[in-house]
């Protein structure tokens, strides 16, 4: 309840008049400026303003210092716009000189006036203090925003300077000519050298020629923008020399424009990463007790090597009589031993391009790539031989070390590393088997050879679906007055690439491909036709047929039945003829071999053993079979006319047993006069070869027989 | 060593801020010569322009109040400004003094205010963050700190999206924000447009080119799109001024003199 006597009628109108001034206020400042309040809030606001200022202009005596509030009160609520006093001052001038509040007041126009000078007066200082305060907010916000943006700096540029201190990563700030502005101790460290001495450097000094200019290209990216940050494992000049390895991580810094103005480049050492995969991969590949290269890294290169144009040699040895020292001086003197052994090697062949390598137990191998100046291979023999030939000092004791070597020289580009090691291993073999310090060259042309013999095999069945294999006839020679007595036929191949094919290898190929049964009736057919018709011609003085037989064809079960049923067909007498069995192949009694031998010579075929050993069941098979004939084997032919007596006077025993079976010893394969002497010193009635006639075409043959 | 160049920009009170622009033109002083050179420039080309702001500020305690009626205690503010007369928290601190404030703005100075304004107010902070990338907002710690998002959040962007130019795709910053709240959600949108006083706003983005915060007006139909996945609320996208007058008289004569579309959508 209003404590007021005048009753609640004037009480309520008042409250009216009141409330319809703070309405026409807050309209009055409405818009000139943003108070935070619904509308209804702000008219209660002002309303209580007006409650003050009319309490005040009523009040006796007379007193406008609650009034003096009134400006602050604005001012917190934000009627501080511009024009909101000016506003203030006219609403409430007007509405409380015009509509008095509560009767008439003494001297009522100069209360208004004082009371609105209170309102203004203490408005102003509020708005001076609350600008002031505001500017104050402003500058310790703009203060602190400064201090923050400061901290960030201060600590980035302060956990900057620690990581770059202390970092074991390597840092280079660099400008964009490429000088070093700032390294760190790091960075000195990997480049073995000062910090203070990279200030100022080029960072170009550091890199390799080979690297620079990708380096540079990528350093220009950064600028460009076109590459954000580049990573890479490098290489870096260390200041004594050495090479340290790196990952190079580089970007590049910006000002606040964007605008390029550093380079960072952080450098890790992987030196010892490096060091250790390079380790690693030296265990991989190396030989533990002597540091070589190991069989599978010596192989890997040989490989490459023999992808190079540069010729190669190589050089397997085998030391003599290693497991002697090895059970004789214990385990340790070995591997002390294979240790010098290595070096030694490595010493031979310093300034050749060679890789030595320790490829079993004690066995070495060593690839030399040829250069002008590579020794000839019996002068690296040599060197090799010498260098292992210093006696080696193992606990007083001196040891002598020597080994057999065998040697591939240049083998063709396209051989397998495993047959190229094969070869070596096997001219070690027989370098061995030799005797000690021995050496031998493995004949590749033996291999060669047996690339175009299966070559040829492959294409034999067509060649003699052609016709380019044909029937040749080589004479056989009485060797005690010269006579032809006889005439082998031979199956020749005309290649065309590879020329004639000797009766030989054309006759193995035949047997490699199991044509040798067709074609050894072929021939067979020929042969008789051409026997008969020279038997026509010479009639006792034409030659006897030889006809060589296979293994194969030696144990075909066909064998007699197509030999009678020929001779039958042509007419020739079974005695013209030799049929040649293949000594081996009836002593193994492969197939038939055996029965056919028996058989044909019981029926009167003339027959003969070829392949003879001269060994002591061949001579018991000569005996038995009643063979009239038998070719010697090349083996035995080779010792014949070979330069040692002794081996010929015993081959000499063996051809008189044979004279004893009535056996006649023939010899195929003479080359030379002397061949031929040495041949018929020990009494060997029969020879054949280029000192006499090559297989030649059955045309020629008559005219042969009517010259001598 | 010297300093190497990728320190970031010191505060410069030479450089006019939208922030500070806003502070004086809402009659604050919390501003520099500068700034209200640059308002003097934009009162020139927009001489409505401290209604605009007032109006749009009004606007923003209004959705703020719809939010807390609709009982959303969270509120999530980006590019608060410089903290003035009626702030969020204020307004939803005196609804209910448990309602959690994370203010958002990249502007130095708005910020280091703002934090001085918060020192003794655990349940507001600050985020001194750039609004175009949400995910520097919505994964920040003290975002994570202060806000559930498994409870409704008012999404506030009063008299913001002006200053995101269309090439950094507003749809997808709002919907970022959309897709990180929950189902109830809101969201409050308040921006520049030139479907009412074409040539105003034509002379304010001329002034405001240079500014470090140049504005892009936006066409009633592109403010709409904004707020896919809402339920936009009654009465829609209008000018500030009619969205929920509080009583008919505060509407002002010409509500399309604000300048300033309005709207609050409601996450489906
Ligand atoms: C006009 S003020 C609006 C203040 C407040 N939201 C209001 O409506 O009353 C715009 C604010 O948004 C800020 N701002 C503009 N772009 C921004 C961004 N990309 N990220 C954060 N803040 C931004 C400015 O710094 C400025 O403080």
């Amino acid at each position: 309840m209003t404590p007021s006597g005048e009753g609640q009628q004037p009480h309520d109108a008042r409250r009216q008049r009141r409330l319809a001034l703070a309405r026409a206020w807050a309209a009055a400042v409405a818009d000139t400026t943003y108070v935070p309040m619904s509308p209804r809030e702000i008219e209660e606001y002002l309303l209580a303003l007006v409650d003050r200022i009319g309490d005040a202009l009523s009040a006796e005596p007379f007193d406008p210092e609650p009034v003096a509030e009134i400006g602050t009160l604005l001012v917190r609520a934000h009627f501080s716009g511009p024009e909101t006093l000016e506003r203030t001052l006219d609403v409430l001038g007007r509405t409380l000189l015009f509509n008095p509040e509560t009767g008439p007041v003494d001297r009522l126009a100069e209360r208004v006036v004082t009371v609105l000078g209170a309102v203004a007066s203490g408005y102003a200082t509020a708005m001076r203090q609350d600008a002031f305060d505001q500017q104050e907010e402003i500058k310790r916000a703009l203060l602190n925003a400064k201090n923050d943006v400061e901290r960030v700096l201060k600590v980035s540029e302060a956990r900057f300077r620690q990581v770059f201190a202390t970092s074991a990563v390597g840092i280079a700030i660099t400008d964009l000519t490429g000088r070093c502005v700032e390294a760190n101790a790091a960075l000195a460290e990997i480049l073995a050298t000062e910090s203070s001495s990279l200030v100022g450097r080029q960072f170009d000094e550091l890199l390799y020629a080979t690297d620079t200019d990708g380096l540079h290209a990528i350093y220009r990216d950064l600028v460009d923008g076109v590459l954000d940050t580049y990573r890479e494992r490098g290489r870096l000049r260390r200041d004594d020399g050495e090479t340290a390895w790196v990952y190079l991580a580089v970007s590049v810094l910006r000002d606040a424009d964007g605008n390029p103005t550093h380079h960072v480049t952080m450098v890790e050492d992987i030196t010892e990463l490096h060091l250790l995969a390079d380790q690693l991969s030296h265990q991989a590949l190396h030989d533990a007790l002597t540091g070589l290269a190991n069989r599978q890294y010596f192989a890997s290169r040989l490989e490459s090597a023999l992808g190079s144009p540069a010729p190669i040699t190589l050089y397997h040895l085998g030391l003599d009589a290693f497991s002697v020292v090895n059970h004789g001086l214990g385990h340790d003197v070995g591997d002390r031993l294979l240790k010098i052994v290595a070096r030694r090697l490595e010493a031979a062949v310093q300034g050749e391009r060679a890789l030595v390598a320790r490829i079993s137990g004690d066995e070495f191998a060593v690839l030399v790539q040829h250069s002008p100046t590579t020794p000839s291979v019996l002068d690296m023999i040599r060197i090799l031989q010498d260098e292992l030939a210093e006696p080696v000092y193992l606990d007083d004791q001196g040891v002598a070390v020597s080994a057999g070597i065998g040697v591939v020289d240049q083998p063709p580009a396209g051989i397998e590393i495993a047959d190229l090691l094969r070869a070596a291993n096997s001219a070690l073999r027989r370098a061995k088997a030799n005797g000690k310090r021995q050496w031998s060259i493995y004949e590749q042309r033996e291999d060669e050879a047996e690339r175009v013999r299966s070559r040829l095999a492959a294409v034999l069945p067509g060649a003699w679906e052609s016709g380019e294999i044909s029937v040749a006839y080589q004479p056989m020679v009485r060797l005690t007055d010269g006579r032809i007595v006889g005439v082998e036929a031979v199956i020749t191949w005309e290649h065309a690439e590879h020329g004639v094919v000797s009766p030989r290898d054309c006759m193995r190929l035949a047997e490699d491909t199991g044509l040798s049964l067709p074609i050894g009736l072929w021939a067979l057919e020929a042969a008789c036709g051409r026997a008969r018709e020279w038997q026509d011609l010479f009639g006792d003085g034409a030659p006897t047929l030889w006809l060589r037989l296979t293994p194969l064809q030696s144990g075909d079960a066909d064998l007699v039945g197509a030999v009678r049923q020929t001779l039958a067909d042509t007419g020739l007498g079974p005695s013209a003829v030799r049929i040649a069995l293949d000594t081996g192949a009836v002593l193994a009694e492969l197939g038939d071999a055996a029965d056919n031998l028996r058989v044909l010579a019981d029926t009167g075929v003339g027959t003969a053993l070829h392949e003879f050993g001269g060994a002591h069941q061949e001579l018991g098979l000569l005996v038995e079979s009643k063979t009239q004939a038998l070719l010697l084997s090349p083996a035995v032919v080779r010792e014949i006319v070979g330069n040692t007596p002794a081996l010929r006077r015993a081959l000499g025993e063996m051809v008189s047993v044979a004279h004893l079976a009535e056996g006649v010893v023939a010899a195929a394969g003479i080359d030379t006069a002397e061949q031929a002497d040495r041949c018929r010193s020990i009494g060997v009635d029969l020879a054949q070869g280029a000192h006499f006639a090559p297989p030649l075409p059955p045309e020629q043959i008559p005219a042969l027989l009517n010259g001598v | 060593m010297e300093r190497v160049a990728w320190v970031p920009d010191d505060v410069d009170e030479g450089l006019p801020s939208a922030a500070r622009l806003y502070d004086y033109l809402l009659g604050g002083g919390h501003n520099f010569a500068a700034d209200r050179e640059l308002a003097a420039k934009f009162l020139k080309a927009q001489p409505n322009a401290r209604n605009i702001a007032r109006e749009n500020r009004a606007f923003l305690r209004r959705s703020v109040l719809f939010m807390i009626e609709s009982g959303v205690r969270q509120f999530l503010d980006l590019g608060s400004g410089i903290p003035t007369v009626g702030n969020v928290h204020e307004i939803a601190q005196k609804a209910d003094p448990d309602a959690h404030v994370v203010y958002v703005d990249y502007e130095e100075v708005a910020v280091a205010h703002s934090k001085l304004l918060l020192e003794n107010n655990d349940r507001a902070t600050i985020v001194q963050a750039d609004l175009t990338v949400p995910e520097s907002i919505l994964e920040h710690p003290d975002t994570r700190a202060l806000l559930d998002f498994d409870r409704p959040i008012g999404v506030l962007t009063a008299g913001v999206f002006h200053f995101v130019s269309p090439a950094k795709e507003p749809k997808r910053i709002v919907a970022a924000y959309r897709d990180a709240v929950a189902p109830g959600s809101y969201l409050a949108i308040s921006q520049f447009t030139a479907d009412f006083m074409p040539e105003e706003m034509a002379g304010i983005v001329e002034v405001m080119k240079n500014s470090r915060d140049p504005m892009f007006p936006r066409s009633y139909d592109e403010i709409l799109d904004l707020f896919e996945g809402c339920d936009v609320v009654e009465p829609g996208v209008v000018a500030t001024p009619l969205w929920r007058p509080e009583s008919v008289t505060a509407a002002s004569d010409e509500p399309t003199r604000a300048g300033i579309y309005a709207g609050v959508g409601r996450k489906r």
